[in-house]
């Protein structure tokens, strides 16, 4: 019995050490390897994206932006930034790991992202535990900044966005019945929904139906039909931009021809790819405009579209002006320490960049205006 | 030395190996009777969320609801247990399939309970409430030369290393025991053990207890150490992967779920760039070794052959052994 | 509404149905439930896609790269994840369950890096020609949908019934090896059973793409776990019984939308597969069978 036990723990003793020793690559803990050569900042910055699975696209356009915003900020020779990216595959254990591995094996100065807001409540009680500096740049759920003085975001919280939106639509429609469609397995259609049930109710709408759709789901005719029988004067559609691109194509096919309202995930200009005329009538708040008459906007665009042949999504547009932020931060502080760089970066305010004049509030959440846009004669406008 | 070794992602990654071979373990209980549950994401469901609900809402310790959680996720896998069991095979395969999508599907939808697919944060910390507790005894990790996260991980997984390795034994003992017999002879052959006299109702209902009782209580651990659940982390994906485990790593033994949970846990981690290609390489695992080595790389040969292997240098020592005592 | 919400759920019913068919074929001759169906019916889906979409191709010849290439795939599966299992000796019958909950996995996630993760649009002009019955509006796809169905299933009951072909499988189905012993090429048969039945699960994947102008990789997972209900619903292996058991679950998603809570739509399936098999679990259809 012993000896047995002995075994045991010495099988267990062995594959511990196998795992450590196969995590590999030891490097010795310094502390901080970047320092200050001439003027310039230089700075490992750890990225923990969506890179993998089915939501890889996210991750796709934000890995874009940064390296676009990195290569500029580089050139501009102030501050010198090293992207370090690991893949989270939008599940929390892994972003977890990726996150410990960038903080504790890779001695990152700060963190961007991760994806999902999922993700973010797992590994931003873990980064400002450590004292590291960590910016979503999709997050948009409630609470996220609240974890910890050391966590951020640049991304409109749909807190902002939503009410935003509803309240113009109402004004130009003299909307006061309004049906809701969202997705309710899934963390960013959910927590929009909530924000987007709460507005109405402030609001005063009168909510005639509310309706969930799955993932993987192709028919959404049943939910619609029960819609269209209602006669919604709006509908509140919490869904991202995939299935809300199909949404609209089928309830358009039906008849259903009144507007439609969008959180953060159902603005992307691939809607219009996918629906087609059919996306007419989707109001969204954004705090991204690709048509914007404004100069960094459009090199932004012009760079992006040569780079990676599409154009750039709010995602991308988030990323971007993330790192801007992160490197205004590293300027500011002088040296690419953690605790200098989260003070420097809960200072800025009024930074100026593509999505226009951002401020962190004290709690390290976003103050900005949003635009609201609309879909019209298949491209996206400012709804007036 | 000791604080440089300690990095908190080596010890964050050996803390998800372990949970993933408790995983491994409780399906690979079920199987030694010879049924396959695909309810093991389902059962650790319940075990989750029973444990971070009942912590959240009434400030119970945790260890008070790592029990209630395990208990629950027992007792449902008896009351699944003893209706599904008439069923065979496939069957029971696919019933226990239905019944993991329909716990996740209740828990999307029970709104005011489980705040649907946001999931549930805030979640008490194994190891930040250890330190917390530790704490208020006048305690400080810098003692130790230990950094607090280098401290609440090292806590973490030797508590897991410590339960993992008791839950390997205690089945083991159960193996070599009457117990274990019976499961195994059920496996063999169901109607030859029961006109052996074996209780085989008892038995399949015992072993399908077991195991969901153990992936109820991985998912306690799994609650309590990412501090943050929601349902997509039950869903169809992750009874796949776990099943993945017991086909790799193999089912005869217990070391086969072990070996599977460690090595597929490890290697995305040592080859990230792999990472992207994960499930496509778990699917074309299953397939290779279902088709090559159905009963998974570690079977009792293999066992039988380390064992003579080890023995004899265990022989050797053992004559020196025996003086020094 | 109440007649729209109809037409709702026999169009998803009858899709319903055809995947089930598809899986309904592959146990009633081989004993095995094919988990990749539901992968290989988004694969169909996807050929269509690509066919309409990046070639701009005519429906006719979606329709024929769709069945040809799922039945390719069938034939793949088949060949190496079903034929291993079957020349070993005492591997345990969960084994083709286990090797094609493999394929479903590695064709889910092949089907994310070769497609992406996002939504293709899928634009036949064929899925625009409406009629005006009264205040309905009645897709031509509709009608279409609902009548390839039935003509799958009469034909598939004619084919296993009345021809050769049909006899050697059912006689195949019966037992392998005295089958055999009479003269079936039983290896011929298997294989064709599961291009014929993937062949099927690419019709259905089409049809879909043109019904609700949508195609994703997830697809697969959410429809072949309900064609696996609908199959314990019906009766495993029986033809009629995967049909009704399709409309039924159809008709049943679509009135708990209209009547109840949409959120618990998808558990109906799953709850259906629990109950059944607890009550009566040769099926509604199936005949009892002696285990």
């Amino acid at each position: 019995m012993r000896k047995q036990f002995k075994k045991i723990i010495q099988l267990t003793t062995l594959s511990s050490l196998l795992v450590l020793t196969a995590c590999g690559g030891n490097e010795p803990a310094g502390d901080q390897d970047a320092q200050t050569e001439g003027g310039a900042v230089k700075a490992d910055i750890g990225v923990v994206s969506y890179i993998s699975g089915p939501g890889a696209a996210y991750g796709e356009a934000i890995t874009n932006g940064l390296k676009l915003a990195q290569e500029e900020i580089n050139s501009n020779g102030e501050v010198e930034i090293n992207l370090v990216v690991e893949d989270s595959a939008g599940k929390q254990d892994q972003a977890l790991t990726a996150a410990q591995k960038l903080m504790n094996s890779e001695n990152v100065t700060a963190i961007i992202g991760p994806t999902l807001s999922t993700e973010m409540n797992v590994v931003g009680p873990e980064a400002d535990i450590n004292g590291v500096p960590i910016m979503g740049t999709s997050t948009t759920a409630e609470g996220i900044p609240q974890i910890g003085e050391y966590v951020f975001r640049n991304s409109l919280p749909e807190a902002l966005a939503i009410p935003a939106a509803i309240d113009k639509a109402m004004e130009k429609y003299d909307a006061k019945k309004v049906a809701i469609l969202y997705g309710n397995d899934d963390v960013f259609t959910k927590s929009g929904f909530d924000t987007m049930k709460a507005a109405a109710e402030e609001k005063g709408l009168e909510i005639l139906t509310i309706e969930t759709f799955q993932k993987g789901q192709s028919d959404y005719n049943a939910q619609l039909t029960k819609i269209k029988g209602l006669n919604p004067d709006l509908i509140l559609a919490s869904a991202l931009y995939n299935e809300g691109a199909v949404i609209m194509g089928q309830a358009r096919k039906m008849g259903i021809d009144v507007p439609f309202v969008g959180g953060n995930g159902f603005n992307s200009p691939e809607v219009i790819n996918i629906a087609g005329d059919a996306a007419n009538g989707l109001i969204v708040a954004t705090p991204w405009y690709g048509e914007k008459d404004d100069q960094k906007v459009q090199d932004f665009v012009t760079k992006y579209e040569e780079e990676y042949g599409k154009k750039p999504d709010q995602f991308a547009a988030q990323a971007y002006d993330a790192l801007y932020i992160m490197a205004e931060a590293l300027k500011n502080a002088g040296e690419a320490d953690r605790d200098a760089v989260r003070d420097a970066l809960a200072e800025i305010q009024g930074f100026n960049g593509i999505l226009g004049e951002f401020s962190f509030d004290e709690e390290g959440d976003v103050v900005m205006e949003p635009t609201v846009l609309v879909i019209e004669g298949g491209a996206f406008k400012v709804f007036e | 030395m000791l604080a440089e070794l300690i990095n908190p992602y080596y010890l964050q990654v050996a803390s998800f190996v372990l949970i993933n071979i408790i995983l491994g373990i409780s399906i690979y209980i079920t199987l030694s009777t010879g049924q396959l549950s695909l309810a093991s994401a389902g059962f650790m469901g319940i075990g989750a969320y029973t444990s971070a609900l009942l912590t959240l809402n009434f400030d119970l310790p945790i260890i008070v609801g790592v029990l209630a959680g395990t208990l629950m996720a027992g007792l449902f896998g008896v009351i699944i247990g003893i209706p599904t069991l008439r069923l065979k095979g496939v069957y029971l395969a696919i019933v226990t399939l239905g019944f993991g999508e329909v716990i996740r599907v209740i828990f999307v939808n029970w709104e005011s309970l489980t705040k649907g697919a946001v999931g549930l944060s805030g979640i008490p910390h194994m190891g930040r409430e250890i330190l917390k507790t530790l704490k208020g005894f006048g305690f400080d990790p810098q003692v130790l030369g230990l950094q607090n996260n280098q401290f609440i991980f090292m806590t973490i997984f030797l508590l897991l290393l410590f339960i993992t390795i008791g839950i390997i034994q205690f089945f083991r003992r159960q193996n070599s025991s009457r117990v274990g017999r019976a499961f195994a002879a059920i496996k063999l052959d169901e109607q030859a053990a029961e006109s052996m006299g074996i209780n085989i109702t008892y038995y399949k209902v015992l072993a399908f207890a077991q195991g969901a009782l153990v992936a109820g209580f991985a998912g306690t651990l799994f609650a309590h150490v990412l501090a943050y659940i929601s349902p997509a982390d039950f869903a169809y994906h992750r009874a796949v992967e776990i099943l993945i485990f017991a086909v790799f790593g193999g089912s005869e033994v217990i070391w086969g779920p072990v070996f599977g949970a460690l090595f597929l846990t490890v290697m995305p981690e040592v080859l990230r760039f792999i990472s992207e290609y994960r499930y496509m390489i778990y699917g074309l695992v299953i397939i290779i070794m279902m088709a090559v080595r159905p009963q998974g790389l570690i079977d009792v040969n293999i066992i039988n052959w380390i064992k003579t292997k080890v023995g004899k240098r265990g022989q050797k020592h053992g004559t020196s052994n025996t003086k020094n005592l | 509404m109440l007649i729209e919400q109809l037409i709702n759920g026999i169009t998803l019913g009858s899709i319903y149905a055809i995947v089930a068919l598809g899986f309904t074929l592959v146990f009633g001759v081989l004993g095995i439930i094919n988990m990749a169906h539901g992968e290989i019916f988004m694969f169909g889906a996807f050929i269509g896609v690509v066919v309409t979409a990046s070639f701009q191709g005519p429906l006719w010849l979606a329709f024929l790269a769709a069945i040809a290439v799922t039945a390719v795939m069938g034939y793949l599966l088949e060949r190496f994840a079903l034929r291993p299992l079957r020349s070993k000796q005492g591997v345990s019958h969960l084994a083709p369950l286990i090797s094609t909950i493999g394929v479903s996995i590695f064709l889910e996630n092949l089907s994310h890096h070769l497609f992406g993760a996002g939504n293709h649009p899928f634009r036949a002009s064929f899925a625009e020609i409406s009629f005006q019955i009264g205040s309905i509006t009645v897709y031509l796809v509709q009608i279409v949908i609902f009548v390839i169905s039935i003509l799958l299933m009469y034909s598939l009951s004619f084919w296993l019934g009345k021809t050769k072909a049909g006899k050697a499988l059912r006689a195949t189905a019966e037992n392998l090896e005295t089958a055999s012993l009479l003269g079936v090429d039983v290896k011929r048969t298997i294989t064709m059973t599961v291009i014929i039945a993937s062949a099927m699960g690419g019709i259905a994947g089409i049809l879909v793409g043109m019904a609700f102008n949508s195609v994703t990789p997830q697809m697969g997972l959410s429809i072949g776990l309900k064609g696996l209900a609908i199959i314990i619903l019906g009766g495993m292996g029986n033809v009629k019984g995967a049909m009704v058991g399709g409309l039924i679950l159809g008709l049943a998603e679509t009135f708990i939308v209209v009547y109840g809570d949409s959120g618990y739509k998808d558990a109906i399936a799953f709850a259906a597969i629990i109950i059944i098999l607890l009550i009566r679990p040769q099926g509604l259809f199936g005949q009892k069978i002696s285990a």
